[in-house]
């Protein structure tokens, strides 16, 4: 035997892939300047192989036909499903900051620009998908402001004609509630999972992106990057315990933690905290087609994205194009505490000029500046 | 009934440790308040008390089991002796029935308030805004209606719900109920305390949740310092 040979690590001599592996992860081939919140791509996946796992448990207990019964006996009966259930529930808080908060990211970084554009669309088909799964999660829970925001829903549905009918009848499974949240516990499970597909092509496209040649004082993942992700993942799981085990409310309307009941309207139907933004544009549309278009629209603008800035791809975004994406989250910030207050006139101008303010936006301040600073 | 739950509480009060006394009625305050507060079990009992001599009477909370009484510092055979005091349909209520729905159904309980349902209590504190504070001002907002009000046939003037009028009649009145650790029965009190019970009731793992929880975030705080500080010094070696 030679030297090298009897210098291996026992388990590498043995089975030798695991040799390549720790030299793939040493290899000096990164830039030394990825910052902490490079992690937030890492840590949604994470987060959303949790949210699977303690789903799979509250799965075995959950029951359509007695929604709110199903979920109070688990808080209530089922050893430790208080903890899985606040993990699930909280966890939904966690996946959404982290995916406002990459979004947001991209958007003062103006990485949606080419060759970008693949990476920002998969972005947003995360961010649609996890609202459906997260608005599905949330009508389950059968509480009183869900059982309200279904009847309207599916009543808004049924009395849609024609295809768009069609396909109403089809998802709500006819107005009734009991036999529809069967069907969205399907649902809310087979997009869950679609959303790892997502998640790996968003993956595969970002390593496309990747600048090909070794940068200059490049640093390998292990142990570098491993002790920069660790560390990452732990702040994140100590702000998640904080939430967890001390504001295990926190985001929801009080309202749906009381059984929902056809005898029991509550005064308005806020939604949680995620949904509140699409909530109220939604509100702005008039009737169930101009709420599904005003929808659709809101998220049109963000795929538009790339072709409407027009700045050269490659430059900096620039102070004043920053501080109009600062000004764009504050706005989307406020309209979702406009659509969170109690009904009122007052809110409903603001949600009003606030969704006017979103389109004004990405339609005329855009193009505007970016099409000025490229001269 | 009410003897034998007196004398299940006064058992329980001579064994269990005595709360420091404290007015928590000026300005109306909770243990459990804060993000470390904890439950009163003393106040739990004497809401517990208030509950079952009379909310009871009107109210269900199906979300309860008599076994979960325990975890209000009673013991098993307390609570075994407690249930059996409770009829139900097919005989004395046992450790794992739910409480005892005093309505077949909805519609006969409205039958019996004139339309007006008495609600579910399990959830009530946490499915109302500031709960607490919520159902202790409706207990304790029962006025004389103003000479210029209109209020409802079979509804009550209360300063503390929205509208001002409700259909539940004032439920409690000074030495409704006999404390047995000497606590005095005024209207206030057994509010505040069966106030405290509810909030037990819509939230029964809160003391639990907030011990393991200061564990957890303790470890990770910890573990936060290290992992910052084992990062920072595997970088400075590479300059």
């Amino acid at each position: 035997m030679t030297r090298t040979e009897t210098a291996k690590p026992w388990a590498e001599s043995r089975l030798p892939f695991l040799g390549t592996w720790r030299r793939g992860l040493a290899a000096p081939v990164l830039s030394r300047d990825a910052p902490y919140l490079g992690t937030l791509p890492v840590l949604i996946t994470a987060t959303l192989v949790f949210m699977t796992l303690s789903g799979l448990v509250l799965w075995v207990y959950y029951q359509p036909w007695h929604a709110y019964g199903s979920i109070s006996f688990i808080e209530r009966d089922v050893n430790s499903g208080w903890l899985i259930h606040g993990f699930h529930a909280t966890g939904t808080t966690m996946i959404f900051g982290a995916v406002f908060l990459a979004l947001f990211r991209a958007l003062l970084l103006g990485e949606y620009r080419a060759p970008g554009e693949l990476v920002w669309f998969l972005s947003l088909g995360q961010l649609i998908l996890l609202m459906l799964v997260g608005y599905l999660g949330y009508l389950m829970t059968g509480g009183a402001v869900a059982f309200w925001s279904l009847a309207q829903g599916s009543g808004a549905a049924m009395a849609l004609t024609g295809f768009p009918g069609a396909i109403g009848a089809w998802i709500f499974g006819g107005a009734d509630g009991a036999a529809t949240l069967g069907r969205f516990a399907v649902f809310h499970v087979a997009l869950a999972l679609a959303l790892f597909g997502i998640l790996a092509l968003f993956f595969a496209a970002r390593r496309a992106l990747a600048v090909p040649g070794v940068p200059r004082n490049a640093v390998g993942f292990h142990p570098y990057y491993t002790a920069q992700y660790f560390a990452a993942f732990v702040i994140y799981a100590l702000i998640f315990a904080v939430l967890v085990f001390f504001l295990p409310q926190l985001g929801e309307n009080p309202l749906n933690q009381a059984a929902g009941s056809p005898l029991l309207l509550p005064v308005g139907l806020a939604p949680p905290w995620y949904l509140l933004a699409v909530g109220a544009i939604a509100h702005v549309g008039p009737g169930a087609l101009g709420a599904i278009v005003a929808v659709l629209a809101g998220f049109a603008v963000l795929f538009a994205l790339p072709w409407l800035d027009r700045s050269t791809p490659a430059a900096p975004t620039g102070g004043l194009y920053r501080l109009l994406i600062v000004v764009l989250a504050l706005d989307v910030v406020a309209l979702s505490l406009a659509a969170a207050a109690a009904p009122s006139t007052l809110a409903d101008v603001l949600t009003g000029l606030f969704t006017l303010y979103y389109f004004l936006h990405f339609l005329v301040l855009t193009p505007a500046v970016t099409a000025w600073r490229a001269g | 009934m009410r003897r034998l739950l007196l004398t299940v509480v006064a058992l329980v009060a001579l064994t269990a440790p005595r709360a420091v006394a404290e007015d928590t009625l000026n300005p109306p305050h909770w243990q459990s308040q804060g993000a470390l507060g904890s439950y009163d079990l003393a106040a739990l009992q004497r809401g517990f008390l208030v509950y079952q001599t009379v909310c009871a009477s009107c109210h269900s909370a199906g979300a309860l089991h008599y076994r979960d009484l325990q975890a209000l510092g009673f013991s098993s055979d307390q609570v075994a002796a407690l249930a059996s005091n409770v009829k139900l349909a097919n005989g004395p209520a046992t450790l794992d029935d739910a409480f005892k729905n005093p309505f077949p159904d909805p519609a006969a309980a409205g039958a019996a308030f004139g339309g007006a349902v008495p609600p579910d209590l399990s959830s009530i504190v946490r499915s109302r805004p500031k709960g607490l504070l919520y159902v202790y001002r409706l207990l304790t907002g029962y006025r004389d209606a103003p000479a210029d009000a209109t209020i409802l046939p079979g509804h009550y003037f209360n300063i503390g719900v929205a509208g001002q009028q409700i259909a539940m009649p004032p439920p409690l009145k000074d030495n409704q109920v006999q404390y047995a650790d000497g606590t005095k029965p005024t209207t206030q009190q057994e509010a505040s305390d069966v106030t405290a019970f509810l909030a037990w009731a819509s939230d029964p793992n809160l003391n639990t949740r907030r011990k393991v929880g200061l564990r957890v975030v303790l470890f990770l705080v910890f573990l936060t310092v290290l992992a910052v500080a084992t990062k920072r010094k595997i970088w400075r070696e590479t300059v």
